[in-house]
C-alpha cells in the first residue's frame, strides 16, 4: 500500500512530514512518487495565505473526483484554522492535529483500512471496544465517515491547552522522523506561538507555545551528529523563548544553545536556529553563538517594519531601537555572521513614509538575505479584519524597492569574499552538470565547479571566485576540510 | 474548562464577563484568551480583574460583525468558558511601580488599566479615558479623581472632544511613562503627540486592540 504527501510551507511543516511519513511507514505504507499510485493521500496544510488553503481546497475537490474511480482514503494536518477544519470536514476522510499524529494508526483502522501493522495498532486501543470486537477486514468499506458525513477528527486542537501539551510532549516529538535527507536535519523544540502578531494566525492553528523536553532534543541532537549529520536545524515559531512555558522546570533558550554547543564540540556539523524574535532574542544567547564552534555564524532575525507605528500595529512588542540593539550586539560578537531578516510590504494602513523607514531600515542593517512578503490578509489573523488598504501596485512597488535594496547590501557583502577560501557544505547537483550546489556557513548558495572528491552531504574547502547579489561562484580547494 | 460565576451588564452593548480563575498565574496588563466552551473560535481579551482575586473578569464590547463577543453575551451562570494563556508584555515592571504614570485608552481599552488600579493600589496614575458616550465609562468611580473622561459624541463628562485633542492642550512631561491601549488610530495619534513633546521611547507602551 502507498501513501502521497503533498508538504506545503515551512520547515516546521517539512519537519512534521518527515513524522508523518514515519507513521505511516510504521503501518506499512510505502511513499509513491506519484499520488496516482497511492491508495492514502494526504496533506501537511499551511495557513500563512489564503492561497496555500486554497491549494487545499483544489486538491482535495480532485482527488474526492478520483474517488468514482479508485477506492483512496484522504487526511488533512498540519496549521489549519479551526473555521476550515469545520469547512473541510465533509471532504476529507480524515482530519488531526500534527500532535495527534501518534493515533493516526488507529484513525486508519477505524475506516476501514487495515495492515497487518494498522491491525495491532487497533487493537491497542482501549477506547474502543466496537473496534477490537469487529472481525478483521480485509478490504476497505466505503463508510469512513461519521454518521452525519463528516471526517472522522480527534478532539479539537483548542479544546485545552493541557491536553495539547501532553499529546505534544508524550507523542508527537518522539515519533522518529523519516529524515528527507542524511545531512541535513530539522529538530523540532517547540510548537505554537504565544506572540499574536496580527499578520500571522499560527497561535490560532499551532495553539500555544509548547517547549520539548530538553533531554530529549540533546538525545536527538547526539543521534543525528554520531549519524554524520552536517547541518542541523532548531525549529521553533520563537525558538529563543523556549523553555519559558515551563517556568524554572525547563532550560532557557540560551542554556539549550550551550547544551547543543556541547554535544556537538569537536564534530564537523553547523548547528542553526530558525526563527527568533527579536523582543526575546538576549545577548546571552549571542555570546552563546560566539562560546561554540559548531553553532553557525547565521542569524535570522525577523524585523517585519522598519517603522515603530507599524511594529505597534502588528503587535510586535518591540521598537526599531530594540531592534538596532540586538543587532549591535550580532555585530559586536559575531563580526563574521551573516544576518537574514523577514519583511512585510503593504500591511494594512503602512504609509509611504512609514515603508521609507522600513527602507532605511534595511539600509541600516545590511541584511545579506531578506524574505520580503506583499502583505495579504491572512484569514484568522486579526489584520485579516482591518482594510488591506494599500493598492497591490504599491505594494509591488515597495517590494521591489527592497529587493534592490537587499541586492546591493548582500553583493556587497558577497564580493568583500571573492578571493577567499572558505568551507562550504556541498547539498546537490546544479542544473547545469558541470556544477554542484552548496552554501556557506553563512547560509549563502554557492555554484562550485565540480570535481573528483567532492560529495553531496559533505564541506569542502572552496575559493570563491565571484559573487553575484544573492550568490556565489567558487573553485575546489580541497576536499572534506574540517569545520 | 472554566465556569461562569457571572455577567454584568454595563450598557447596552458591553459587559464583564466572571469566571473560575483555576490558579491561573498572570502579570497585570495581559490578556487570556476566552471562547465560550466547546466552540473552537477565542478571542483575546486583557485581564479586567485583580491579580490577588480568585476569580478572572473580562470586559467585552459586542461587536456587530464580531462572533465570540456575541456568543459570550448569551452565556449564563454555570455555563463554562474555555481560557488560554496568559500573553502579552503589555506589564509595569516592578522597579517602575512607583514611577508616575498616564494610562490613555479608548472604549474597552481600559480593561488594562482597571487590573493595574486593583492589583497595584500605591501606584502613582491618572486615567484618560476616551470614550463616545458617558454611558462607556464602566466601573471608572474605582480610579475615583484619578479618572478623566474624554466624551467626543454626547454631553457631559470631564472633557469635550478626543482624548487626543486632550493631551495635546495639556502639559506633558516626558518622565512620566504612558501606556496607550484601545484602537489604533488613537494609539497613532498619541503616539505622535508624546514623542513630539519629547517623551522617549522607553516611556511608551502601546496595546492595540483589534
Amino acid at each position: 500500500m502507498k501513501y502521497y504527501l503533498l508538504q506545503l510551507g515551512c520547515q516546521m511543516n517539512i519537519s512534521d512530514g518527515e513524522r508523518v511519513k514515519s507513521v505511516l511507514r510504521s503501518i506499512g505504507y510505502a511513499e509513491a512518487e506519484d499520488e496516482r499510485e497511492a491508495d492514502l493521500l494526504g496533506i501537511i496544510a499551511c495557513s500563512v495565505r489564503q492561497k496555500a488553503i486554497d491549494k487545499v481546497y483544489h486538491r482535495i475537490h480532485t482527488w474526492n473526483r478520483t474517488k468514482r474511480d479508485r477506492n483512496v482514503l484522504t487526511f488533512l494536518s498540519g496549521c489549519v484554522l479551526p473555521s476550515d477544519r469545520e469547512k473541510l470536514a465533509d471532504r476529507f476522510d480524515l482530519i488531526f492535529t500534527i500532535n495527534e499524529l501518534p493515533r493516526l494508526p488507529q484513525l486508519i483502522a477505524t475506516c476501514g483500512v487495515v495492515t497487518p501493522a494498522a491491525l495491532q495498532a487497533s487493537n491497542y486501543d482501549r477506547s474502543s471496544a466496537a473496534d477490537r470486537e469487529s472481525p478483521p477486514v480485509t478490504e476497505r468499506t466505503p463508510a469512513r465517515t461519521t454518521a452525519d458525513g463528516r471526517a472522522r477528527m480527534f478532539t479539537p486542537a483548542f479544546a485545552g491547552p493541557h491536553g495539547v501539551t501532553e499529546d505534544i510532549r508524550d507523542g508527537f516529538w518522539r515519533v522518529e522522523p523519516t529524515r528527507t535527507s542524511d545531512f541535513d536535519a530539522y529538530v523540532p523544540i517547540q510548537n505554537g506561538c504565544d506572540k499574536f502578531c496580527t499578520f500571522c494566525a499560527v497561535p490560532y492553528t499551532r495553539g500555544r507555545e509548547v517547549s520539548r523536553s530538553s533531554d530529549d532534543i540533546l538525545a536527538e541532537v547526539e543521534d543525528l551528529v554520531a549519524r554524520g549529520y552536517r547541518s542541523i536545524t532548531l525549529l521553533g515559531q520563537n525558538v529563543n523563548s523556549y523553555g519559558l512555558d515551563k517556568r524554572s522546570a525547563e532550560m532557557r533558550f540560551a542554556q539549550l544553545l550551550d547544551a547543543v554547543g556541547q554535544v556537538t564540540a569537536g564534530h564537523d556539523v553547523w548547528v542553526y536556529f530558525t526563527s527568533p524574535h527579536p523582543r526575546d532574542m538576549t545577548r546571552e544567547v549571542i555570546e552563546t553563538v560566539a562560546a561554540h564552534d559548531t553553532i553557525a555564524n547565521q542569524i535570522h532575525l525577523p524585523i517585519q517594519s522598519g517603522d515603530d507605528k507599524v511594529l505597534i500595529r502588528m503587535n510586535r512588542n518591540y521598537r526599531v531601537v530594540d531592534y538596532r540593539r540586538v543587532v549591535g550586539v550580532i555585530r559586536e560578537l559575531l563580526p563574521q555572521a551573516t544576518l537574514f531578516t523577514d519583511v512585510i510590504v503593504g500591511f494594512s494602513g503602512e504609509t509611504d513614509a512609514q515603508f521609507q523607514r522600513t527602507r532605511a531600515a534595511m539600509e541600516e542593517f545590511a541584511y545579506n538575505m531578506a524574505y520580503i512578503a506583499i502583505y495579504s490578509p491572512r484569514p484568522g489573523a486579526a489584520s485579516s479584519r482591518w482594510r488591506d488598504d494599500v493598492p497591490e501596485r504599491e505594494k509591488k512597488q515597495r517590494l521591489a524597492e527592497l529587493t534592490e535594496v537587499l541586492k546591493r547590501s548582500a553583493k556587497a557583502a558577497n564580493e568583500a569574499l571573492v578571493g577567499r577560501e572558505v568551507t562550504v557544505l556541498i547539498e546537490g547537483r546544479d542544473r547545469k552538470p558541470e556544477y554542484l550546489r552548496a552554501r556557506t556557513e553563512g547560509r549563502i548558495p554557492v555554484r562550485v565547479n565540480a570535481g573528483a572528491g567532492l560529495h553531496v552531504g559533505r564541506f569542502a574547502r572552496v575559493r570563491i571566485a565571484s559573487a553575484q547579489a544573492l550568490s556565489l561562484g567558487a573553485v575546489p580547494v580541497r576536499v572534506g576540510a574540517a569545520v | 474548562m472554566h465556569r461562569v460565576h457571572a455577567i454584568r451588564r454595563l450598557s447596552d452593548d458591553s459587559y464583564v464577563l466572571r469566571f473560575d480563575r483555576h490558579g491561573l498565574v498572570f502579570e497585570p496588563g495581559q490578556y487570556v484568551s476566552v471562547g465560550a466552551g466547546g466552540d473552537v473560535d477565542m478571542r483575546e481579551y486583557s485581564v479586567y480583574s485583580g491579580v490577588e482575586q480568585d476569580f478572572l473578569e473580562i470586559l467585552v464590547r459586542k461587536v456587530a460583525s464580531g462572533y465570540v463577543s456575541r456568543r459570550l453575551a448569551r452565556l449564563a451562570p454555570g455555563d463554562e468558558v474555555s481560557v488560554d494563556g496568559p500573553f502579552g508584555y503589555f506589564t509595569i515592571e516592578p522597579e517602575f511601580r512607583g514611577a508616575k504614570h498616564v494610562f490613555i485608552a479608548t472604549g474597552t481599552g481600559i480593561s488594562p488599566f482597571h487590573n493595574f488600579a486593583l492589583s497595584y493600589p500605591r501606584l502613582d496614575y491618572r486615567v484618560l479615558h476616551g470614550i463616545r458616550t458617558l454611558e462607556d465609562r464602566y466601573e471608572h468611580a474605582l480610579f475615583g479623581r484619578r479618572y478623566l473622561s474624554c466624551v467626543s459624541r454626547g454631553a457631559g463628562g470631564d472633557y469635550a472632544g478626543r482624548v487626543t485633542a486632550y493631551l495635546r492642550d495639556g502639559a506633558i512631561d516626558p518622565a512620566t511613562r504612558y501606556y496607550l491601549c484601545g484602537n489604533c488610530d488613537m494609539i497613532y495619534e498619541c503616539f505622535d503627540i508624546l514623542q513630539t513633546a519629547g517623551v522617549p521611547h522607553h516611556n511608551l507602551f502601546a496595546e492595540v486592540y483589534f
